[in-house]
């Protein structure tokens, strides 16, 4: 209480206008806008999976199972700020032992459990059960366990058990893109739907976190394939990269309308928040909002991707652009998230003032914490890579016999 | 199918024992009273019933204290339970010589209630506790259990503190409240039965506003007819503070 009425005195100053007592500290952190971000790139990541399997967008065959595992590292982690936001794990359990169904906070826990169970781990599993079964044949000891045990056993490598595998997978990934619509839609259905709240409550919500995730996730793939490429030392097969930018430049081009959309509604309909919020906008969050959102995280990326993907230059150069696009809309929509989240809780119900959040940089919801939950993932993801590579890179040969495509020297800088 | 997938056995034995392990997990750690009456454990009700008791209710203190019980029952202070103040005294009920219930004698804990906050409603009776008779205590001025006023306010601002500090501040700071508010003298003793008028129609600016009022140069004049339309002057003036937006 003491350390609280501290806080409270040393954000005061900058406080403006009325806030209700209950406004001046922010409730929701750093953490929670960690939470979304990470849903966002598990949505998006396996949604683009899914551009190959499903709608058959056959040159992104060498980012698929890349795309399934980074969309399972991530998974895995986005829980845990959440966890570690309400500081009590242990009771985690309980939203499934007694869920109650008017809770979207408790169904939604289904739905997290059965997109990585019956989704995510299902859909890597047909898909790597043959290479878990080979590569168990080729190594020994407790690697061979190891492989054994990821294919549950199996070892039936026919042509009809693999004609199997690929139907199911195929089936699951179906049921996996409006589970992965759900999961994300999710989240902006949690904001939307709070009524009391105008800069959150819109029903576009759930529809405008969905494409941001498409966005994120897609760039993020994008700048793990480039990055891991080249520490392979491999040629990038620039036809996928190509496509990859061209999705993403659709991607934002979709986002922005409906966030464009989402702002003129607000705008014509100006309701008794519009000034409050314009001042939010224009004050506390110019430089998350205008400039790291919306300049250097949507419309530069834009420009990038657009003048690299159709201006015609060499895939060098191109890579460049692509690569610091990717970077911009990382952290683009980190700062969508951070405006959503924090912008939400900095104007005052009273519509009369604007109180500040100052991050803190140590403690359970700090830049640390933060830090680490978005390393963590990758991580993760390096060892999931060791124990079961997604490469798929038949056709393309080592860095170094390369002359043909521009590329001369291996792209040592990044 | 020609191809039986006899090789996914093992993942359907894997799911399904996660789901038994799901269910069995799930009827062992729900309580088992859970549900019975409503989405909680019924055997709370009991659980809680079973704590020892701390506060007794006002009622209880009537049979010993009846003195201060009528004295606060017709005073200003008659919405609060005893124990609001002199914290839980059910022991002192039931064994009234061994433990004495405490009494909050220091300024702070009036403050609690009575310290201005822009939250409380306007008439609530608050003070600035750094003007208001510093470093006394509250009881050399006012009876706790009746808390009259030693005398009538003079300022509105005693009960109005928030209009008061706007107005304060803004073009109408030198305005007299009753330049614009009809007050029954009653009102500063009896607010609630005693009510003071609000304006009604803007013929209460128009004194000072209107294009041919006798008022001072300086003042700002408007068509009081035309302009504002059809609406008062207040919904789109705040009186208290006239040049905000
Ligand atoms: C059974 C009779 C009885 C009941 C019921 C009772 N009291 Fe008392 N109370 C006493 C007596 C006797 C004293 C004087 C004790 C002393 O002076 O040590 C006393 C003293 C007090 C005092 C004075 C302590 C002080 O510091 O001087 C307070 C305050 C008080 N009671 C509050 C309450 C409240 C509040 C209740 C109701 C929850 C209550 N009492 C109910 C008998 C009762
Ligand atoms: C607004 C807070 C408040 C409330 C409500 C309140 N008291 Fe008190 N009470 C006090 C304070 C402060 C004192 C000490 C007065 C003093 O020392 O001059 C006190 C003193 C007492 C005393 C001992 C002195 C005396 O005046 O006899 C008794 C007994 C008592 N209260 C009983 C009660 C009972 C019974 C009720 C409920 C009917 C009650 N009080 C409600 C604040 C309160
Ligand atoms: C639990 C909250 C609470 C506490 C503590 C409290 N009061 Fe009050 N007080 C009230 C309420 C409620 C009213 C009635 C306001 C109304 O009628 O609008 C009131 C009214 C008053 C009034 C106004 C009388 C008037 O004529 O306007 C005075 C003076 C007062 N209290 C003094 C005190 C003092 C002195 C203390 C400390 C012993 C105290 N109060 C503690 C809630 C509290
Ligand atoms: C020196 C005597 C004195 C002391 C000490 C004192 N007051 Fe007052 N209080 C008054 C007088 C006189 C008024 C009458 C209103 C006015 O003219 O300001 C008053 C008015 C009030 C009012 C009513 C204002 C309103 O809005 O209706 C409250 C509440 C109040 N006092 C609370 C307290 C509290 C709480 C304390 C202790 C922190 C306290 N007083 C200490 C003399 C005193
Ligand atoms: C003793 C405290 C007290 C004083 C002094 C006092 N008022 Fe009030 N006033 C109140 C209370 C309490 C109410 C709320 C009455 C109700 O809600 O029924 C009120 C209500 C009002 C209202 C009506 C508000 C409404 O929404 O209808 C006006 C206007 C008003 N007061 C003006 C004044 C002016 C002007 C003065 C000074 C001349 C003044 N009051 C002095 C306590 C006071
Ligand atoms: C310029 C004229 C004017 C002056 C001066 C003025 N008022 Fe008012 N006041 C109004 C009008 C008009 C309303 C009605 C507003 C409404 O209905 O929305 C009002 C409403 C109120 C209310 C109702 C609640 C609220 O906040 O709107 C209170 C209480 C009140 N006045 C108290 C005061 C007090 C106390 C003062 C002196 C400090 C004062 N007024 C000075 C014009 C005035
Ligand atoms: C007793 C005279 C008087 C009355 C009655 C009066 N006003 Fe005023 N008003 C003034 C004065 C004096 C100023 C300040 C002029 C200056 O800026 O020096 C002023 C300024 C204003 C302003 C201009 C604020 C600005 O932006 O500069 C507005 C708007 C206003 N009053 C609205 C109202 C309304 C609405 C009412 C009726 C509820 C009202 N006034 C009643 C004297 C009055
Ligand atoms: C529909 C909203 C509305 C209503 C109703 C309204 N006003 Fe205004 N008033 C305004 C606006 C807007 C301005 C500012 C105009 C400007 O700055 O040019 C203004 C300005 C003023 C000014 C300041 C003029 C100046 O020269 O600075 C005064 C005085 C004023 N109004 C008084 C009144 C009075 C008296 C009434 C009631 C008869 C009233 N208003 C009703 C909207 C309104």
């Amino acid at each position: 209480m003491e350390q609280m009425l501290l806080n409270i005195s040393s954000t005061l100053p900058d406080v403006s206008g009325y806030v209700f007592p209950n406004e001046y500290v922010l409730q929701w952190e750093l953490l929670i806008v960690v939470y979304p971000y990470l849903t966002g790139l598990v949505a998006g990541a396996f949604i683009l999976a899914s551009l190959e399997r499903v709608f058959k967008v056959s040159v992104l065959r060498p980012i698929y199972r890349l795309s399934l595992l980074t969309a399972l590292s991530f998974m895995l982690i986005a829980p845990l700020p959440l966890l570690a936001h309400l500081g009590h794990p242990e009771r985690s359990i309980e939203m499934f032992l007694t869920p109650h169904s008017s809770s979207a906070m408790a169904m939604f826990g289904f739905i997290y459990a059965w997109y990585l169970m019956v989704v995510l781990l299902l859909e890597i599993w047909f898909d790597y059960r043959k290479d878990f079964i080979i590569w168990a044949q080729e190594a020994s000891g407790l690697k061979r366990l190891m492989y054994r045990v990821l294919a549950l056993g199996t070892k039936d490598i026919s042509k009809g058990a693999i004609d199997f595998d690929e139907k199911a997978g195929k089936f699951i990934t179906i049921l996996g893109i409006p589970s992965a619509f759900l999961l994300h839609g999710y989240v902006g259905f949690i904001f939307g739907s709070i009524k009391a709240n105008p800069w959150w409550s819109s029903v576009l919500m759930p529809i405008v976190f969905l494409f941001s995730a498409i966005v994120s996730g897609i760039a993020l793939v994008l700048l793990i394939y480039m990055i891991s490429t080249m520490f392979r030392w491999k040629k990038m097969n620039m036809a996928c990269v190509n496509k990859l930018a061209e999705f993403l430049f659709y991607a934002i081009i979709v986002d922005f309308s409906l966030e464009l959309l989402d702002f003129i509604h607000r705008l014509y309909e100006s309701e008794e928040s519009i000034d409050i919020l314009s001042e939010m906008i224009s004050s506390r969050l110019f430089m998350s909002l205008i400039v790291s959102q919306i300049i250097i995280g949507t419309l530069v990326p834009a420009v990038a991707l657009a003048f690299g993907r159709f201006g015609g230059f060499y895939s060098e150069m191109r890579r460049m652009l692509f690569f610091v696009a990717a970077i911009l809309v990382q952290v683009g929509i980190f700062s969508t998230r951070w405006n959503v989240v924090i912008g939400g809780q900095l104007f005052s119900k009273s519509m009369r003032g604007l109180t500040v959040y100052k991050v803190e940089v140590f403690g359970m919801e700090g830049l640390l914490m933060t830090i680490l939950f978005l390393v963590v993932p990758f991580v993760l993801l390096y060892f999931m890579i060791k124990i079961m590579p997604p490469w798929m890179d038949e056709g393309l040969e080592d860095i170094k016999l390369d002359k043909s495509n521009g590329v001369t020297s291996p792209p040592t800088t990044a | 199918m020609s191809h039986r997938p006899w090789h996914i056995a093992p993942l359907v034995a894997l799911f399904t024992i996660l789901i038994v392990v799901f269910l069995v997990a799930r009827a062992k750690l729900v309580p088992e009273t859970f549900g019975d009456l409503g989405f909680y454990r019924a055997q709370a009700l009991d659980d809680v019933s079973e704590l020892e008791i701390s506060y007794a209710g006002m009622d209880a203190c009537f049979d010993c204290h009846d003195d201060v019980f009528e004295e606060k029952s017709g005073s200003y202070h008659d919405g609060l339970s005893c124990e609001v103040c002199h914290g839980p005294s059910a022991k002192h009920v039931d064994e009234p010589d061994e433990f004495t219930p405490t009494a909050p004698r220091e300024r702070g804990y009036c403050i609690l209630c009575h310290g201005y906050n822009p939250s409380r409603p306007s008439g609530f009776p608050q003070i600035l506790p750094e003007q208001h008779n510093p470093g006394k205590v509250c009881m050399s001025c006012h009876e706790p259990h009746n808390p009259l006023l030693p005398h009538t306010p003079e300022e509105c601002s005693a009960c109005h503190r928030d209009v008061a500090n706007v107005k304060q501040v803004s073009h109408h700071a030198t305005l007299e409240c009753v330049t614009c508010h009809d007050v029954p003298d009653a009102h500063r003793t009896d607010p609630r039965n005693e009510h003071a008028e609000k304006p009604i129609d803007p013929s209460t600016c128009a004194k000072c506003h209107a294009d041919g009022a006798d008022s001072s140069e300086k003042i700002p004049r408007v068509d009081i007819e035309e302009h504002g339309g059809r609406y008062l002057c207040w919904d789109c003036h705040y009186p208290h503070y006239p040049e905000s937006k």
